[in-house]
């Protein structure tokens, strides 16, 4: 069996064929009705996909190809259309030649300069990462053996290896062919654009079936023949929140949604780590707290685990931010102050009703006038120093503070009083104001600076009216989570507040299944536009945990949170019926990599693109 | 609580033992209570703790011991701190024996558990009785199936703790010849458990099969995993009475595989979990418009030309092998091609072969003029080939399936435009004046062909689904109500079954507004609006009581069924949309539980404790199953409400 590829000069294209030509004695088969196969090919003025309306036989297939035509979606997807089957689309040029070479994964050879051992090692599990995404992609029997060989060099030109907001992650990616020969160019200023480039060189193959007579169907792999992209993305800061405390998420499935994050180009895990209902980490200051606070003994993270997420995510480009929500949202975990003879370090605490003292059973909130609280706090933050870079950001929550939960400790009403302060929602807030610097000053202690960024949701604090008196723009980072119809965000923008935003209304994944929340499909995570001002750092879609665990994670995240990344990587100025067919494309990327992606529509409409709009 | 004791009626010859056991727990109660509150026993407690206080040894915190104990109070289990002092309860071991039985669906005969466990191991349970013939088949597959579940709450523990030397279990099914699941089938069963010395003895009494594998199933919900009792074992209460019936002879679950193509392995595993939830019938809504997987003997191009690919195709083998799986299951598989509308690709081949054209408006576009959703089709009904095809699909199915009492005509949305517009008219095939009538002949017709391939002989229960035709005029002109049953799946309010309750007709009911567990999910296509939304929730699921609104002839409900269409769903996600939903239905059409007053949230509580109880088994048998809540609110009953 042979697979050769010819130019055809087609008007002004060149387009591609794989012909499969089947040699070997045409022996007479019965006639074998399930030996049929669907073709595609692209329309170019349209940028669609079309199947045949008839399927083929394989037999005929064998000795008839028609050009133009292409034995798999995937693999038409390739060079139909500008952007073919790349998700986030780049925001640079981009070219891509119409022609395909079958090739197989193992005829790749990697060539790493001008590095350091660092960046070096970091590259070359990257070179591994990027083989065995290659193997999912080409699926099982994937046992064509073409004589394409293709050598991929890595040109990462700095030894920059720290994930910030201010990493260039721009790369260039040059992808020429001579003859069977295939030669591939990746530069960067940084290892972590070198990884955007891998990634966008996946999705410049396809895997498509090959027919023989006599074995059935074996996989093999096409990458376009020539490419140019220049890419970088428009927002820094390109996240997805995991609460893992609602419902515990083992650590496997958090490294898949990692997997999908690096396939999508997102770059933030903003691990939403503890809440009232639990305190999975185990802290080696601290373990009361998730003595008191894991729903098990197996449902925790252990140190190791944090730091093998940390490099997992490092690998794949992603950093992962830490939140710690104080002092609301906080209870179980912390109900060993009493016990340790440092008074209630949290009070509400699974108090019922719940309904007088939070917005969400079990409640809890921490203790602000408990001063060994901050001892506690500076152990815990010191922890997570160790636990995390210390030039990482830290996330220190601050959302959704119940004032009546304070209003109704015995304890805080008296020290009030005593103070002489009364207790309206003025010094309440004013209380939680205090908590926040002392929270920051702890911090601060510890790593001997007041330079890091703390990042904080949008609350009653962060009211326009407020906010300098306690959170002041230089030390603060505001994440705001209200409807895209609130102008919050720009009034921060106006006060020099750098934000980050998680617009409710449609990067709320777990919207949808409760109250009155409506779910928020593709096309609307797509089309949430953020305001363009150097101050908004990004986005995050957020993947609260109530009503998630690891059974549905994966489908209740993706592919909505691929969409925004798209919105957050190049910004696009057109709407989702330019993105459909791509994002499809990336759907079956992200499930051939072991993401149980969500079906997004009939498969007839993946196969038949554009025809059910 | 009140419903519940009603509930729960003890026989009477065991109420004088119970009132003794009451007492000693009593005398017990108050025993624990004094040794904890004396003061030397708290400050020894404290002396132990203090020692081993984990903040003056921060080397040993890489394996923390479980710090949580379930102590059952008012009916609710609380979840305290370990004490080291006390025994220390699992949260499981804890609900199996606090005020409510964890059984799902309910039971509706007696129940009378008892409060006393025992551990024992899987390869200790036995069979006992033996049986002949096909009937010895079904019952050694169901105890299989058993003892796998069983087998598979221990994880990848292998406990070897048991209190007893044996576990037997005794079948006794007295019509030793039924071995269909029909419409009269006897599904009751009794069950009953009890120690004698050192053997544990189960006896299953049932009329059928049916009967006796539902046994099973309730007998594996008296056994639970113990993750606390000597690192680990498997329980199971020591005694228990259960008598236990359907309400609804017809308990089903309909799946499409045609908007989505769903591999054997997935549908093996929805009826593995319909089998945990008592439902009965498996509704495979095999074809569409999108797609032909059906892979017919005799019309072996429909799939051809149908099919999403040569990977994406229901052989025969494939279907027997379901129909099997799901008949140890006490399951029958009733497969359904949509006509004469939602047909379409996989019936483009007619010209070709010089039959013409089997199917109208196929891929046409606009397709907003032509059906409800691309891709548009709908069959040829002025060309006889049309059923001559048809004849033959419905010979497969039958053949296939075994399933001659029940059979599924499909039926719903047929667009008149489509016809009007895109048959080829002439003085053959007659004008209309109103094509309702055109659509009425073809429904006659294909009833023609349907007797054919069965033999000469209509099935029992042709079910259609709610449509125009089953409206007046059309209904009395064309649907014989004898034969007919129709499928109801508009919204409670539109009244649809009122009229044919009226009229003599039975009915499944599938109200969209509650039970189509496939909405909420937007809108898939660019333009337009999202076609059911919202999210079913499994509270709404399971407070649909739709037949104590209908009025009449109620007996003429045969039950109901819960339906998941595809569009937005494949093998990816078609579990975790299913359960623990699909098992909140089950229980409403097997037990149809009566509004409990006194809930705040329309939900008793006791249900959500039981129905996250079923989630933790449907997951240990390997489904995937939606989080109910934080598992916080798991752990702590009731304090989520």
């Amino acid at each position: 069996m042979i697979q050769k590829s010819y130019k055809l000069p087609c008007s002004m294209q060149l387009l591609l064929i794989i012909v499969t030509v089947f040699i070997g004695k045409s022996t007479c088969s019965s006639s074998n009705e399930d030996g049929w196969r669907w073709l595609w090919t692209c329309d170019v003025r349209t940028e669609k996909c079309h199947r045949k309306p008839e399927p083929v036989s394989i037999e005929k297939s064998f000795e008839f190809v028609e050009p133009l035509q292409h034995a798999s979606l995937a693999a038409c997807r390739l060079i139909c259309g500008r952007y073919g089957a790349l998700w986030p689309k780049p925001s640079g040029q981009t070219i891509i030649t119409r022609q395909l070479l079958p090739f197989h994964p193992n005829a790749i050879k990697f060539q790493i300069s001008n590095t350091n051992d660092q960046t070096k090692q970091y590259l070359i599990e990257n070179t591994q990462i990027f083989h065995n995404n290659l193997l999912s992609e080409c699926g099982s029997n994937c046992s064509s053996v073409f004589n394409t060989q293709v050598t991929i060099f890595l040109f990462p030109s700095s030894s920059e290896f720290t994930l910030r907001w201010d990493t260039n992650e721009t790369y260039h990616l040059e992808l020429v062919s001579k003859g069977n020969q295939v030669s591939v160019e990746i530069l960067a200023d940084n290892v972590f654009g070198v990884r955007h480039g891998l990634e966008t060189l996946l999705q410049l193959i396809a895997s498509y079936p090959v027919y023989h007579k006599h074995e059935g169907v074996s996989h093999g792999l096409a990458i376009v023949s020539g490419a140019r992209i220049h890419d970088k993305p428009f927002y820094r800061h390109r996240g997805l929140l995991l609460d893992t405390a609602r419902n515990y998420l083992p650590v496997d499935a958090i490294k898949r949604q990692i997997d999908a994050m690096a396939a999508s180009k997102l770059n933030v895990l903003h691990w939403h780590a503890t809440d009232s209902q639990s305190f999975p980490l185990v802290l080696p200051r601290l373990p009361q707290m998730a003595k008191y606070g894991a729903y098990s003994s197996v449902k925790v993270y252990h140190p190791n685990d944090m730091r093998d997420l940390i490099r997992y995510a490092k690998l794949r480009g992603v950093r992962v931010i830490l939140e710690i929500d104080a002092p609301s949202h906080a209870g179980n975990g912390w109900q060993w102050g009493e016990q340790a003879g440092l008074g209630n370090l949290a009070v509400c605490i699974n108090k019922m009703p719940w309904r007088y003292y939070c917005i969400q059973p079990p409640c809890g909130q921490l203790n602000p006038i408990n001063r060994h609280l901050y001892t506690v706090l500076s152990q815990l933050y010191q922890d997570v120093i160790d636990i995390f870079d210390e030039k990482e950001t830290f996330h220190m929550g601050g959302d959704e503070v119940h004032l009546g939960c304070w209003n109704s400790t015995d304890e805080i009403i008296n020290y009030l009083n005593y103070h002489g302060r009364n207790r309206t929602t003025e010094d309440f807030l004013q209380l939680w104001g205090e908590y926040q610097a002392n929270a920051l000053n702890a911090y601060d202690a510890l790593v001997g600076h007041k330079n890091t960024q703390i990042i904080m949701w949008s609350s009653a604090l962060t009211d326009v009216n407020i906010i300098s008196r306690y959170l002041p723009k230089d030390r603060y980072i505001i994440q705001t989570w209200v409807p895209s119809n609130d102008n919050i965000s720009e009034l921060l923008l106006q006060l020099g507040y750098q934000i980050i935003l998680s617009t409710k209304d449609a990067w709320y994944l777990d919207h949808g299944f409760w109250g009155t929340t409506q779910y928020h499909g593709w096309r609307i995570s797509y089309s949430n536009r953020l305001p363009k001002h150097e101050n908004v750092l990004g986005g995050e879609v957020c993947m609260w945990g109530e009503l998630v665990d690891e059974n549905s994670l994966d489908n209740r995240i993706w592919p909505r949170a691929a969409a925004a990344a798209e919105r957050l990587w190049s910004n696009p100025d057109t709407g989702t019926a330019k993105a459909e067919q791509r994002l499809y494309r990336h759907r079956e990327r992200l499930v051939s990599r072991g993401i149980q992606a969500e079906a997004l529509a009939p498969r007839y409409c993946y196969q038949n693109e554009g025809e059910c709009s | 609580m009140f419903r519940y004791h009603k509930f729960i009626m003890k026989p009477a010859g065991l109420k004088k033992i119970l009132y003794f056991l009451l007492l000693m727990c009593g005398v017990l109660i108050f025993y624990l209570m004094r040794y904890q509150f004396s003061p030397l026993s708290n400050l020894s407690l404290r002396l132990t703790n203090k020692q081993d206080d984990p903040d003056h040894n921060p080397a040993q915190t890489e394996k923390q011991p479980d710090v949580w104990t379930w102590r059952c109070e008012n009916e609710k289990c609380i979840r305290y701190q370990r004490n080291r002092k006390e025994p220390e309860v699992s949260l499981a071991t804890c609900n199996m024996l606090c005020g409510s039985m964890q059984l799902w669906p309910k039971p509706t005969g007696l129940v009378s558990l008892g409060t006393r466990t025992i551990s024992f191991t899987v390869d200790q349970i036995v069979l006992e009785t033996e049986f002949v013939g096909a009937l010895e088949k079904l019952v050694k597959s169901a105890f299989s199936c058993f003892k796998e579940n069983v087998a598979k709450l221990c994880g990848k523990s292998d406990s070897k703790n048991s209190d007893i030397n044996s576990f037997k279990i005794n079948v006794n099914v007295i019509k030793t010849n039924v071995t269909k699941l029909h419409f009269d089938t006897d599904e009751s069963y009794s069950l009953t458990l009890k120690t004698i010395k050192t053997d544990l003895v189960v006896i299953i009494k049932a009329t059928t099969f049916f009967g006796a594998r539902h046994g099973f199933e309730t007998l594996s919900q008296l056994i639970w995993w113990d993750e606390y009792t000597h690192g680990g074992t498997l329980k199971v209460l020591k005694g228990a009475l259960i008598n236990d019936s359907p309400m609804f002879s017809y308990r089903g679950l309909m799946l499409d595989t045609a908007r989505n193509f769903i591999p054997v392995v997935k549908i093996k595993k929805v009826l593995v979990g319909m089998a945990a939830n008592k439902l009965n019938v498996f509704h495979w809504h095999i074809t569409d418009s999108q797609s032909f997987p059906f892979r017919s003997i005799r019309v072996p191009k429909m799939s051809a030309f149908g099919a999403y690919g040569r990977d994406m195709v229901y052989h025969p083998d494939d279907i027997k092998d379901i129909v099997n799986y799901a008949l140890v299951r006490g399951i029958r598989v009733v497969i359904e091609i949509d006509t004469p509308a939602h047909a379409g690709n996989g019936w483009n081949w007619g010209p070709s072969e010089g039959l013409g054209e089997l199917a109208v408006c196929v891929n046409e576009q606009p397709w907003s003029a032509y059906c409800g959703e691309p891709p548009c089709g709908q069959l040829n009904p002025i060309n006889p080939n049309t059923y001559d095809v048809l004849e033959k699909l419905y010979k497969d199915i039958i053949e296939l399936t075994k399933e001659d009492e029940i059979f599924h005509l499909g039926g719903d949305e047929v667009n008149l435009e489509c016809w009007s517009r895109k048959l080829k008219w002439n003085n053959d095939t007659g004008y209309y004046s109103d094509l309702h009538d055109l659509w009425g002949k073809f429904t006659v017709e294909a009833l023609q062909r349907l007797k054919k391939a069965n033999g000469g002989k209509l099935p029992k229960h042709v079910v259609m689904w709610s449509s125009n035709l089953s409206k007046k005029p059309y209904t009395t002109k064309y649907l014989n109500k004898n034969n007919i049953v129709i499928q109801v799946w508009g919204p409670l309010q539109w009244g649809e079954g009122v009229d044919l309750l009226r009229e003599g007709y039975r009915l499944i009911l599938s109200h969209v507004d509650a039970w189509y567990l496939d909405c909420g999910f937007g809108r898939w296509r660019e333009m337009g609006e999202a076609a059911c939304d919202p999210y079913r929730t499994w509270q709404s699921v399971y407070m649909h009581r739709p037949w104590q609104i209908l009025g009449t002839n109620r007996h003429n409900i045969l039950g109901g069924e819960a339906c998941l269409w595809s569009e937005q769903v494949d093998l990816d996600s078609v579990e975790a949309r299913l359960w623990p939903r699909a098992a909140a239905f089950a229980e409403r059409v097997w037990n149809d539980p009566p509004f409990d007053a006194y809930a705040a949230v329309g939900v008793a509580e006791d249900v959500y404790t039981r129905l996250n109880t079923q989630r933790d088994r449907l997951i240990s048998r390997g489904l995937v199953a939606e989080a109910m809540w934080p598992q916080w609110c798991s752990q702590n009953p009731g304090m989520c409400l």
